[in-house]
């Protein structure tokens, strides 16, 4: 819902003037769920429950939190994949929440995604070749001996043998394949890639061949990507800032290195403190969080701060009211912070 | 002998399958010890054979297309691979027991947890129904399942992915197994609860001075709880160390691209890091040398047509690399 102060469709407008290239507002997730004899109980699931961030051109964001956190909703959301239920997406400046298929079609072409499983996600009857010259087709770019060429400069450009082009995805192992995904989202020239997950499914020696991928193709190309990804370690590694997600809703959010050094909410801290370090030495000496219980039922109707429940912090004011977001370049959701 | 028996004893163990490509050395001459209450990690990518090291010697590779080629699994003294079916299911479950990374599909999705935790224990502590169900109740207590009582009745379905790898712990060690082969137990559980789960093993580890094979892909994982790792590349033991030594100095070059290929969460880091190029190799079509030559920077002639054998190296563990890597790395820097 747009609030009195912004017109709609109008862009939001950075201090420094410029309005950055995605700006996610208020952005609601609710889905419905019947339970109970003959579905009587409506419950809602606040899967993203008024998210807010925005990516800069060529700025690298890192979402991070456990299953069920609601990331992959959010990536999904922004790209009206799975229709939003409240608040407002603006790319380029442009309101893009909430549009139809057709509206929102212009848009896709600047807004690319990468998925998970790059076994599921490439079509298993078509060759490398229609596969990359597919977007192209459906976006009218180029004719069809200059889409030939884009082809082979596409893999070229991931590191695969451009020989490789009649080849279908069974042939290819894991890794590779994620390098065809990656080369179908350039395939429009993109400045955002939304990358859901796109190394977890990759043995650890093929993961840093991709992850080095991504940054030599953001420097040589300026995209924007918004990193989705449980592994901590990785998203320190490849994000500008970071924001960290806990039950539908953007507990934390900095500068990474800032971030990582001196995290702020609690919930940050333990989840920083479960990752295991690869260094004996450095494991022995580590003082771990390790938080009760696991994370609470979305459908479960709350009040106050969503990790409440787990908080070593949490006192009274914190179960009756939810603390907002606060901060200026490091922003925290945290009454005790 | 004199002495009594290692806890377990693995020698020379392959375990070969058969494919439409022809036959894959899945593990070929594998050698390893575990002791009492020790902790041993198995690190490797995916097909390099540290799952079916260990399904192998609990008779559990599916035959065929799989079959153990040559080898030994002593566990105290007798060999788990020449044993009889019957005397194999005395062994399994109760001195040996097995966790598996995906907890949903390895519980019975029809039966209630007490059903599958009390046939164990009746089957082999010979405990009545009721003996059964109180001492499932106390384990699932003991794994920090809450109101145990009334969960017990509960299916799979009705508990979430950690609380299900936690039923799954207190299943195997309802019977106060000797050794427990955890394989990737906590790779689909996200990181707090890992800790968790972690920290759990550790416990009744230092209780019972269980034995644990803990077989996984994450370096975090072995800094966090092993005291001593092999490598597996490509169906092979390619260097074997306390956790120390193996971090601090690894000597193969398989081991050293893994660790300098990950980001830490403590560090910064390079703006690059430094993959392992290349692919692992079809296990269908190894030659004579060294199956990680293709991607290793420190290949020579030899490594092309002889096969290297592990042998002892300066940090104290086993190396199985042509190259005196450390050397070798040390000169790199000092051209540099």
């Amino acid at each position: 819902m747009p609030d009195a102060s912004t017109t709609p469709h109008a862009a939001p407008v950075e201090s420094n003037g410029t309005s950055p290239l995605l700006d996610v507002r208020d952005l609601q997730v609710h889905f419905p769920v019947r339970s109970g004899w003959l579905g009587s109980n409506n419950a809602v699931v606040r899967a993203v429950d008024g998210v807010s961030f925005s990516v800069g051109a060529g700025e690298t964001l890192g979402l991070v939190g456990e299953s069920g956190c609601g990331k992959s909703t959010t990536a999904r959301a922004i790209l009206n994949l799975i229709p939003p239920t409240g608040g407002e997406v603006y790319f380029e400046g442009q309101q893009i929440a909430g549009l139809s298929e057709a509206a929102m079609r212009p848009y896709r072409q600047r807004l690319q995604m990468i998925f998970q499983d790059p076994y599921a996600s490439l079509n298993p009857r078509m060759t490398v070749g229609r596969i990359l010259s597919e977007p192209m087709r459906i976006f009218r770019l180029h004719d069809s001996r200059r889409r030939r060429l884009e082809v082979l400069r596409l893999l070229d450009i991931v590191g695969l043998n451009p020989r490789f082009v009649n080849r279908y995805p069974h042939e290819f192992s894991g890794g590779q394949r994620q390098r065809i995904g990656v080369a179908r989202a350039l395939a429009v020239n993109p400045r955002l890639i939304i990358c859901d997950e796109p190394v977890s499914a990759l043995d650890v020696s093929i993961q840093a061949q991709v992850i080095n991928l991504l940054v030599d193709l953001q420097q040589q190309l300026g995209l924007a990507y918004l990193f989705i990804a449980h592994d901590l370690s990785v998203v320190r590694h490849i994000s500008d800032r970071v924001a960290v997600m806990y039950l539908g809703n953007i507990v934390e959010i900095a500068e990474a290195q800032t971030l990582y050094r001196a995290p702020k909410h609690p919930y940050t801290q333990a989840l920083l403190s479960a990752v295991p370090i690869p260094d004996p030495k450095v494991e022995r000496q580590r003082k771990r969080i390790v938080l009760e219980g696991e994370v609470p039922s979305p459908t479960k109707v709350r009040i106050g701060c969503p990790f409440a429940d787990r908080c070593p912090l949490a006192d009274n004011d914190c179960r009756m009211s939810a603390p907002p977001l606060v901060g200026t370049d490091h922003r925290v959701a945290c009454f005790k912070a | 002998m004199t002495e009594s028996p290692r806890l377990l004893e693995v020698r020379d163990l392959a375990v070969y399958f058969k494919t439409d490509e022809g036959i894959v050395r899945a593990v070929d001459g594998v050698s390893f010890d575990v002791d009492r209450g020790e902790t041993l990690g198995i690190v490797g990518e995916s097909g390099s054979g540290k799952s079916v090291t260990n399904l192998a010697m609990l008779g559990l590779v599916p035959q065929p297309p799989g079959w153990v080629e040559r080898g030994a699994a002593r566990f105290r003294g007798d060999d788990l691979l020449k044993m009889s079916e019957r005397k194999l299911c005395g062994i399994r479950g109760r001195r040996v027991a097995m966790i598996f990374q995906d907890p949903m599909t390895s519980l019975n999705p029809f039966l209630t947890i007490a059903d599958q935790m009390t046939e164990m224990t009746r089957l082999h502590l010979g405990h009545t129904r009721r003996q059964a169900l109180s001492h499932a109740i106390g384990m699932l207590e003991r794994v920090g399942i809450a109101s145990p009582a009334d969960r017990i009745a509960d299916y799979p379905h009705q508990f979430s992915g950690g609380m299900r790898q936690r039923v799954m712990i207190a299943m195997a060690l309802s019977c106060h197994p000797d050794l427990l082969i955890a394989d990737e137990p906590t790779t689909a559980l996200d990181v707090t609860i890992q800790a968790q789960i972690l920290e759990l093993l550790q416990e009744f580890q230092r209780e019972q001075d269980t034995a644990i094979i803990m077989i996984t892909h994450d370096l975090g994982v072995i800094a966090n709880i092993c005291h001593r790792v092999n490598v597996m590349y490509a169906g092979k033991i390619v260097e074997e160390a306390d956790v120390a030594s193996l971090f601090a100095s690894p000597r193969h070059p398989y081991t050293l691209g893994l660790l300098s290929s990950i980001p830490r969460l403590d560090e910064r880091g390079a703006e690059r890091l430094t993959p392992i190029s290349g692919q692992p190799p079809d296990l269908a079509n190894l030659d004579n040398g060294c199956s990680f030559r293709a991607r290793c920077r420190y290949a020579i002639e030899r490594c092309a047509n002889e096969i290297p054998e592990l042998r002892m190296v300066s940090h104290g563990g086993q190396a199985a690399c042509h190259v005196d890597v450390a050397e070798a790395a040390g000169q790199e820097k000092a051209h540099a």
